[in-house]
């Protein structure tokens, strides 16, 4: 933020306590609904990643071992992953997979990609108890 | 997984016996007559997928390498060896002849079932070239065998729907596709079989080789006939009917009236069973004991091939599987269902958190 | 957590078991053979006494020994009696106590088991029978009080299976771990490895893809999967005779006594691998992971001797399961095996990192 903005935002916010009303996280359903929106959208280019097997140099696609995303266990991870020798979060076995059957080169666990994949593959799994560490 | 402990290698040899050296002897059916062994080699689903050039996605290149090469050191030989579908990923020449030239290496009879990757591309155009008719049969040691193209569908979805034929078998392609559409043996095929099925006794075990399942099992990634009701009602005289079936990379076995069904390994890659998608009602056959879950860092692992035995009339099924644990499903004689035999020898936890 | 190096030394010095089993798992030890200082001792004698052998000359210490290893380094196949070779490489007894199953084949489930067969091979000790390694023991007066302190029996009473049980218990002693990687992965010391080495841990458990078969956990390494794979070493030699082998081993239905003569004497059936035991398709030309614990001191490489240097073995691996790049894989090439696409650079880290896997502490025999 500049300094101008920075000013005015305090400004908003003495005008907001002068104002009397409570702040806090206060959002409504509609923020709800469009905050969804928001992760929907990255899930969605997570699934036009998960099917388009361009992630790797073969042409493989993750969708080819794993319809739907099924069985990636998000609600399973952090965990052991015995072809890492190590305990992992899901993103590191994302960057596994691109690396080997996908024959690709891994991305930083922070690249808009891994993040979009894990919106996916946890959107499919939703609903499904958290069980870290279970193999 | 595996179990390499030697301490149990008098049952591994006793299934390695079982597996490579079927002796050749007469067995009385329940039904009476006698019948012959009759042992068919069965590989399936190869998925040969084409990057560019002269290069193939090597990992799948393998596993149908490796099929072949064990299937010719099987001792007897084997009667025939299918070859159940899917060899192509996306139907082009370039794969189906790369395909070829992997299966020509074969030392035996082989008879071919086209599986829907094979195809939408060009309606079976190259593969009849190469393999011949898409719906046919014979008989070979009194059982009546059938091969029919079960992965059909709406003439709608295949003449119109799409722009392009490219288009189309990449709609097909992806099992978890919104867009694709059910598969069916369709009126034309179920008429042929009718009459083709006239000419055999009821108590001629009949044994038809299909990619999709003639089953409702999971419509949500196409493990689904939709004219199951009718193909089965055509089956449904026959004292032992059973059908042989690929498409769903993985284990399943199930049995509907006097039907046996039985599933075959994909050479290629496993796929998850259907529960595992938590959004979406699977019907996994009941009976079906799940095989074991794949480390993918070991390519062939849930992967393989199978040895089907027919001399009893009803298919036993051994599944070849490297890496993997492998398996024999075949009829129990108490119960009459297809039965894992293996089963209760595994001393491994479940491995059914798919 | 840093330890001093002189420090390190006086730990070591004082016989501290802790400080030498850095990075070990516990020694897995079978209910019915419990460890006991008499029962070692009397396995070290049994395992350096050649007066089990038709020539009076071949111990298990002569194929297994500490200077080298425990090995026989550098032979690339072992000589028995009077020179006589066999086709497989000794594999070492330190860390074998960690192993699921014994010989290159696994034909063994135990050390005891293995330990009887050495004995009756044509090419090892060349005995027809035990019997005369029961007579030597029950005729040695010193044996005769040894056998009776570990195991509470009398001379007439002494069986192969207090021999087998009392090499047993000494080999198990035969471990040590505190390794430089040890040093860094499990105690906590930065610079225990350098930033070559470092890179070579690296690529082992990402590019180089050895971690699925070499097996590195949380709390301990072992370097072994204790499954048995075709990494493409020995087989190609065969590709061609395979089916006559093969149909050979399966028409025979041998015992493992068979077996055992077989894959020693006869170096095409020996490439057979695991399948010459199981005849199980799937086991075609596979062999099992050994170790890579102390690999710098076990040269030369893989079941059959054939690959020298560490270099070249990891060239191996680099080329996807072929000596030279380039050459046809064999058939029943394991799953886990392909190309590697690693640059000079990144070979030679890796070979950094296996040289910084030796202990520095071998375990020593009392007896010569």
């Amino acid at each position: 933020m500049t300094k101008t903005s920075r000013f005015v935002a305090a400004l908003a916010l003495c005008g907001a306590l002068f104002a009397g009303s409570a702040l806090a996280d206060e959002f409504t359903d509609n923020d709800v609904d469009h905050w969804m929106g928001e992760f929907k959208a990255t899930a969605d280019k997570g699934r036009a990643l998960w099917v388009d097997g361009t992630l790797g140099s073969n042409g493989v696609a993750c969708a080819q071992c794993h319809p739907n995303a099924a069985n990636t266990h998000p609600e399973t991870y952090p965990k052991y992953q015995k072809q890492l020798g190590r305990v992992v979060t899901i993103g590191e076995m994302i960057n596994w997979c691109i690396q080997n059957p996908l024959e690709g080169e891994e991305m930083k666990l922070d690249d808009p990609r891994i993040v979009a994949m894990q919106a996916y593959v946890n959107f499919e799994r939703r609903g499904v108890e958290m069980s870290p560490g279970k193999h | 997984m595996r179990t390499n402990d030697p301490s149990r290698r008098g049952l591994i040899r006793g299934a390695g016996a079982l597996m490579a050296t079927l002796p050749l002897t007469q067995v009385k059916l329940a039904f009476g007559g006698q019948r012959q062994d009759i042992n068919i080699a069965y590989i399936s689903d190869s998925h040969i997928q084409h990057i560019k050039g002269n290069e193939f996605v090597r990992n799948w290149d393998r596993g149908l390498i490796r099929a072949v090469a064990e299937t010719n050191l099987l001792l007897p030989k084997p009667d025939f060896v299918v070859f159940g579908g899917d060899l192509a990923q996306l139907g082009t020449k370039p794969e189906l002849d790369h395909g070829a030239e992997i299966l020509s290496a074969l030392n035996a009879d082989v008879k071919y079932v086209m599986g829907e990757h094979d195809y939408y591309l060009d309606l079976g155009a190259y593969w009849s070239e190469l393999f011949g008719p898409q719906h046919y049969s014979w008989n070979h040691k009194g059982v009546h065998f059938v091969v029919l193209n079960s992965i059909l569908t709406h003439k709608e979805w295949t003449f119109d729907r799409w722009p392009t034929a490219e288009q189309r078998m990449l709609e097909m392609a992806g099992l978890d596709n919104p867009n694709g559409s059910p598969f069916m043996v369709g009126a034309k095929q179920r008429k042929w079989l009718e009459r083709d099925l006239k000419k055999v006794t009821d108590d001629t075990p009949v044994v038809v080789f299909s990619h999709s399942p003639i089953q409702k099992i999971f419509k949500h990634w196409n493990f689904w006939t939709d004219d199951a009701d009718e193909v089965q009602a055509l089956l449904g005289r026959f004292h032992s009917a059973n059908v042989i079936y690929g498409h769903v990379h993985q284990i399943q076995y199930n049995r509907i009236g006097n039907i046996h069904f039985h599933s075959v390994m994909a050479t290629a890659w496993p796929w998850p069973y259907p529960q595992s998608y938590a959004q979406a009602e699977s019907h996994l056959p009941v009976v079906t004991v799940p095989m074991n879950r794949a480390d993918p860092f070991h390519e062939r692992d849930a992967t393989g091939w199978q040895l089907i035995d027919v001399h009893t009339g009803r298919p036993t099924l051994s599944y070849k599987l490297a890496n993997n644990t492998n398996r024999t499903v075949g009829p129990d004689p108490a119960t009459g269902m297809p039965h894992d035999f293996d089963f209760q020898e595994r001393q491994i936890s479940a491995q059914d958190h798919y | 957590m840093r330890i001093h190096g002189l420090m390190a030394g006086l730990v070591l010095l004082s016989g501290s078991a802790l400080a030498g089993d850095l990075g070990l798992p516990e020694v897995p030890i079978p209910v019915d053979n419990p460890q006991t200082p008499e029962k070692v001792a009397l396995g070290d004698r049994l395992f350096h006494d050649t007066r089990f052998s038709t020539t009076g000359e071949v111990s298990c210490s002569t194929c297994h020994d500490a200077p080298t290893g425990w090995t026989d380094s550098p032979k690339v196949v072992s000589e028995g009696i009077g020179g006589k070779t066999g086709t497989r490489n000794s594999p070492t007894v330190l860390n074998a106590a960690f192993n699921k199953s014994q010989f290159w084949d696994g034909r063994s489930p135990s050390l005891e088991d293995q330990s009887q067969h050495p004995f009756i091979n044509p090419v090892e000790m060349g005995l027809a029978d035990h019997e005369p390694i029961l007579a030597v023991v029950r005729d040695d007066a010193e044996y005769g009080e040894q056998f009776n302190k570990a195991f509470g029996v009398a001379t007439e009473g002494i069986t192969m299976d207090h021999v087998q049980k009392a090499i047993a218990a000494f080999e198990r002693t035969v471990v040590s771990g505190n390794s430089p990687f040890d040093r860094w992965f499990f105690g906590g010391e930065a610079d225990a490895l350098n930033a070559q080495e470092q890179e070579g841990y690296r690529l082992f458990i990402t590019k180089g893809r050895c971690v699925s078969c070499h097996v590195i956990e949380q709390t301990s390494a072992t370097f072994t999967d204790h499954r048995f794979h075709n990494i493409g070493v020995g087989i190609n030699r065969i590709q061609d005779d395979i089916a006559p082998l093969a149909h050979a081993f399966m028409k025979a239905d041998a015992t493992v006594e068979e077996v055992d003569v077989a894959v020693l004497t006869d170096p095409r059936s020996s490439e057979l691998g695991r399948f010459a035991v199981t005849r199980d398709l799937d086991e075609m030309g596979n062999f099992k992971t050994p170790t890579l614990r102390n690999v710098s001191l076990t040269a030369p490489y893989m079941h059959d001797g054939s690959i020298e240097t560490l270099p070249k073995v990891i060239e191996h691996y680099n080329n996807g399961g072929v000596t030279s790049e380039g050459d046809p894989v064999n058939d029943f090439l394991s799953g886990g095996i392909r190309p590697l696409d690693l640059s000079d650079e990144e070979q030679a880290a890796l070979v950094a990192f296996l040289e910084a896997l030796t202990s520095p502490v071998i375990p020593t025999s009392s007896t010569k």
